[in-house]
């Protein structure tokens, strides 16, 4: 096909010339050219291979509906799939194909045409099914499935995007001439506007086509630049141009993509896309219409195009493809392009159509006759022929014979449809229209309106009273314009969705969604295997799934099946549009919300020294927290977390634990709704006491534990795993708001306002009086689990004598600013008593030989206290608290439940290892009765073996026997089930 | 992304708010025996219709009050909301509104988006 250049053009800058690369050859175009437009300019029309059959393939259409010419963008993070209708080139551009190999021009994977027959609707459903495993890994994987596809995924991460909000009172999507003269009435008016276009220029079909010839008695140039000069003065509206609503959610609100590099190379670091997050409270559609293709063998040769946009290359870039192509319409929508063709001084080689010379519109007859232009009435094609691209077609004319046509250029019209993408995603709903044959708006569901060719209104008759009657609601200012066209012609079509092909052959191919190579014969065939329901039949023979989502063909497709189902296409339905009306990146999405911005990091206040001394950090929800220190850089996890462990029992550790959640509690009932809070009771524990106290939910399961402070009966601190910290605290609102409200209690964070230092081991006390000397720390003066406040050079200080590691240990609590200071102090005292930092690794260690239990680690939210063998921190006296009718549930009074106890190998070298299942054989025969599995495994540096936490069935009356743990790798171990303290059972060491 | 009305701040965008299921939902009085079946269904049952539900909601990133609402879970609107002290609204108030955005049957999922 062979194009010429329409130099009278007000877009195309022909003066400008831009060198781009596609396949590494040089090629030239001119500003404002997209990359399809400069293609059809060098006269390159075979752009890509197909999905499935490595078809060749060119350039279907001229815009977003594009099935056939998807390019990767080498230049722009290798980005693939992108449509070469819509994207500008600029300067030192590079674009490949996509899927072939090795050449554009010799694609190996073309083979896939020859054995097409095979690979019909269902293959993968019904190939990749057997007949061995290996299969998929040794053939179905690396062979066929890597031949089918589109673009390769891009290694980098594209650019930055960013978001916008905005709120308006309407929004109008499409700036053509119904969405110009919508945002027109509402110039100056009391309404926040917004206009969004996806094109550079507003206009429409005004820039697109030659259908409008005058508009209030003014050339339609003219009239466009004076409106858009008066809606760009008023205040009140904003436009936005390159932007793509993409989606309409529920209570109007819009997403849309802005492009903010069209024809020109984003800059690295700069924003190159924003995503517009609209709220509005009408919105106006006035997305216009898509052209539809039509279905007859070899429907998908390079070199045939929709007629209209045909019509747009001519009109908006310069250019039309071909001197002199055929056309093949069953509507009165191609008429304009007949006549732009003769305006531009060319002349179509041929005019076919579908319907008879009665139907056809006078004028355009006319204008054939003229022209003397071959004139093929009651004609359909019956298919089209060449290498590579469209050389001739066959045309079976009103009597039955065959007419052979030689072209270069083919361009079809099968109909229009309204754009109802964005209605249906508004959950408006749709109805046929058997005349125009399409689906129209019918009800919206939102405030919607739709104007224009987005409401099925094909004709401008209406203009005027349409617009000012859905406008009504808003008492604007009534239109009145004048406009004249030059194809008067009202809407017709005549059904037609394919034409069978002239020979029946096993490989001849009638086209119905381009993009995934499916065929009418497809459809067929779905249907014969009983996929009738058009929601079945899509998914089975992926029609319209691809990225284009079948925009020129879905509604063929209906038409198909509702012929062979001998039913409506009302009763056929539609599937579900869903968002988004074309595809926009993963990084548009995301936004900034990446990298460091995509989680708030929370860093404890002593985070610096950490730093600076060799602490591995973990995370702990959104916390970093050390999870050991390094002396240096050749000491491995195990043995710093050893020699920290050991530490703690021989000489003494601190520990951060500024991350713990601590909750203030105040109020005149503050007792009564801790007694309800917790399992424990609180009445009657002395002021400056505290205790350890577990949180149930009301399944009577464990969901937080942690030690309270009593200041007074008005006053408590609690405090919550580091993980639980927001959950409890919204549980003690929600209950404090919803089920007591009557108790006068409230209730704040405080874990950011407090830095926690835990200091435990036999030396902590000598390291206390040297840190603290004005404080007696005697053990009759400050016994275990009590509380005192105290002042520290000026700093309000409270310390609890509490231990999460089985020895002598004093937690500090110091208002965040002070923190660091005080660490940088005990510190240095400590050095001569031996005070090295551990981190939560050593802590895990150290809390489990001791049998203390990490929630969330060693309970899944399915285990009682009473499974958990601590009874005894249940209040039975008192008459409520969360989930305490729940502990006398039949569920959880079953005798079988599993319980924890302690495991340790009964070959004391043996290892064991977390999440291994306990069982009762010795060798595996499956299936295995699995009594539960180990949640904690150590390796304790004070027993010198490996020990274990584990919830097992019946698990506290097994304690003393016998048992395996396994995994499928390891093989079985024996193992000893024990109580669950390994170290200091009567806690000596905790309350001397 | 809906709309929530807070009754104390005023109307406000869904991601600032959590949902907190069914609303009046009683908790049995523990100060009393509770029997098996009672305490089973208010742990475990909840309502799960098709149309206006009483729902709880809670301004979690905003004033962090508790309130319910009506919501028709057909089509997610938010008729009424209202603070947790006041009186539940009469369903039957509410009647005149669009039951599903599809006229879809009563049960299930419904995905039509063609007039019947």
């Amino acid at each position: 096909m062979k194009s010429i250049n329409l130099k009278d053009n007000q877009f195309i800058q022909f003066h400008q010339k831009i060198s781009f690369k596609f396949d590494g050859v040089k090629y030239f175009g001119y500003k404002g050219d997209t990359i399809a437009s400069a293609l059809l300019r060098n006269n390159i029309n075979l752009v890509g291979r197909s999905f499935k059959y490595h078809r060749p393939r060119g350039i279907y259409t001229c815009g977003i509906e594009e099935p056939n010419a998807l390019v990767q963008i080498i230049s722009e993070y290798s980005e693939p799939n992108t449509r070469a209708t819509i994207k500008k080139i600029y300067e030192g551009m590079e674009i490949e194909s996509q899927n072939r190999w090795p050449s554009l021009e010799n694609d190996f994977g073309s083979i896939n045409n020859l054995f097409s027959p095979i690979f019909t609707a269902g293959f993968y459903y019904k190939t990749f099914m057997g007949p061995h495993k290996k299969f998929w890994k040794n053939l179905y994987e690396p062979l066929i499935r890597r031949a089918a596809g589109l673009g390769k995924p891009p290694k980098d991460f594209k650019g930055i995007s960013n978001h916008i909000h905005h709120n308006v009172d309407i929004t109008i999507i499409g700036g053509g001439i119904n969405g110009l003269l919508a945002a027109k009435s509402f110039i100056n008016s009391n309404y926040d506007v917004l206009l969004i276009d996806f094109e550079e220029q507003l206009g429409g079909i005004i820039n697109n086509s030659n259908k409008i010839s005058s508009i209030d008695n003014k050339e339609p140039k003219d009239w466009l630049k004076e409106t858009i000069q008066e809606i760009e003065d008023s205040k009140n509206i904003k436009i936005l141009k390159n932007t793509l609503v993409t989606t309409y959610n529920y209570i109007n609100h819009l997403i849309a993509i802005e492009d903010r590099f069209v024809g020109s190379k984003p800059i690295e670091g700069k924003v190159n896309s924003t995503l517009h997050k609209i709220r509005t409270g009408h919105t106006i559609l006035c997305n216009g219409h898509i052209e539809r293709f039509l279905s007859f063998q070899n429907n998908d040769l390079p070199g045939i195009m929709l007629s209209s946009s045909f019509e747009k290359y001519m009109c908006r870039y310069g250019l039309a493809p071909s001197k002199e192509p055929v056309i093949f319409s069953n509507n009165s929508n191609s008429n304009s392009l007949v006549y732009s063709l003769i305006k531009a001084g060319l002349k179509p080689k041929a005019y076919i159509d579908s319907r008879s010379g009665e139907e056809i519109e006078p004028n355009l007859f006319d204008l054939i006759r003229k022209n003397d232009v071959p004139l093929y009435t009651n004609s359909q094609i019956k298919g089209a022929f060449g290498n590579k691209k469209i050389e001739k077609i066959l045309v079976e004319d009103s009597s039955g014979a065959l007419n052979e046509i030689k072209c270069d250029c083919l361009c079809l019209s099968g109909g229009i449809n309204p754009d109802v993408h964005l209605f249906t995603q508004s959950k408006g709903l749709l109805d046929w229209d058997e005349k125009d044959l399409t689906y129209k708006p019918s009800k919206p569901f939102q405030p919607t309106i739709t104007l224009g060719s987005a409401s099925g209104q094909f004709n401008f008759d209406n203009l005027n009273s349409d617009i000012n009657e859905k406008l009504k609601t808003f008492k604007v200012k009534k239109l009145d314009v004048k406009l004249e066209l030059n194809t008067n012609a009202k809407y017709n079509i005549e059904k037609l969705w394919e034409v069978s092909p002239q020979k029946k052959s096993l490989w001849a191919k009638s086209f119905i969604d381009l993009q995934n190579d499916v065929t009418t014969k497809d459809i067929r065939q779905a249907i014969t295997e009983g996929f009738d329901r058009i929601e079945h039949l899509k998914r089975y023979t992926t029609n319209s799934m691809g990225t284009d989502q079948g925009k020129i063909s879905s509604i063929n497709a209906l038409g198909i099946v509702s012929d062979l189902l001998d039913k409506k296409v009302n009763e056929v339905g539609t599937t579900i549009y869903r968002p988004p009306y074309a595809p926009l990146s993963f990084s548009a999405i995301a936004g900034r919300n990446c990298y460091e911005f995509y989680d708030p990091e929370r860093k404890s206040p002593i985070h610096n020294w950490h730093l600076k001394n060799g602490a591995i950090f973990e995370d702990v929800g959104q916390w970093k927290r050390p999870w050991y220190f390094q002396i240096n850089k050749d000491e491995s996890m195990h043995d710093a977390v050893q020699r920290e462990s050991k530490n703690v029992r021989e000489n003494a550790g601190i520990l951060d634990g500024s991350t713990l959640g601590k909750i203030e509690i105040k109020g005149e009932d503050a007792l009564e709704f801790m007694n309800l809070i917790y399992t424990n009771s609180f009445t009657k524990m002395k002021q400056g006491s505290a205790r350890y106290a577990l949180m149930l939910g009301e399944d009577g399961m464990v969901k937080d534990d942690g030690i309270i402070c009593k200041i007074s009966d008005q006053h408590f601190i609690a405090t919550t795993t580091t993980g639980g910290a927001a959950t409890v605290l919204g549980c003690m609102e929600e209950y404090a708001q919803t089920e007591w409200p009557n108790l006068k209690v409230f209730m704040n964070s405080i874990t950011e306002q407090y830095a926690t230092f835990n200091i435990s081991g036999p030396k902590t006390r000598e390291i206390m009086k040297k840190a603290f000397p004005n404080i007696n720390f005697s053990n009759e003066e400050f016994p275990f689990m009590t509380f005192q406040f105290h002042e520290f050079n000026g700093v309000p200080i409270r310390i609890l004598r509490a231990s999460f590691t089985g020895e002598l240990g004093y937690e500090i609590y110091i208002p965040s600013n002070s923190a660091p200071k005080i660490w940088d102090n005990i510190q240095s005292v400590g050095k001569e008593f031996g005070l090295a930092p551990y981190g939560t690794e050593a802590m895990h260690l150290l809390r489990a030989e001791k049998g203390y239990i990490i929630v969330g680690q060693d309970t899944d939210g399915s285990i009682t206290p009473i499974d958990l063998g601590l009874s005894w921190m249940i209040g039975k006296s008192k008459k409520d608290f969360l989930g305490k009718r729940s502990l006398t549930r039949s569920d959880t009074i079953r005798e079988d439940r599993k319980q924890l106890v302690g495991i340790i190998p009964s070959n004391k070298t043996d290892k064991l290892e977390e999440g291994q299942h306990i069982i009762l054989d010795k060798e595996i025969k499956s299936p295995v009765p699995m009594l539960g599995h180990i949640t904690s495994c150590y390796y304790s540096p004070t027993l010198g073996h490996d020990f274990a936490l584990a919830v097992i069935k019946n698990g506290h009356s097994m304690i003393g026997t016998k048992a395996y743990a396994s995994t499928s790798s390891m093989g079985t171990t024996g193992v000893d089930i024990v109580k669950p303290v390994f170290y200091d059972e009567g806690n000596k060491r905790l309350v001397s | 992304m809906l709309i929530i009305n807070c009754p104390y701040c005023g109307p406000r965008d869904q991601s600032e708010f959590s949902n907190g299921g069914e609303a009046h939902v009683k908790r049995p009085d523990g100060s009393k025996e509770i029997g098996d079946r009672e305490w089973g269904e208010y742990v475990f049952i909840r309502a799960n219709p098709k149309g206006l539900f009483y729902e709880r909601w809670v301004h979690t990133h905003g004033c962090r009050k508790w309130f319910n609402c009506v919501r028709d879970t057909s089509t997610d609107e938010i008729l009424v909301t209202y603070k947790l002290d006041e009186k539940k609204p009469n369903l039957n108030n509410f009647k005149s509104v669009v039951k599903t955005p599809s006229g879809e049957p009563e049960v299930g999922s419904g995905n039509f988006t063609v007039e019947k």
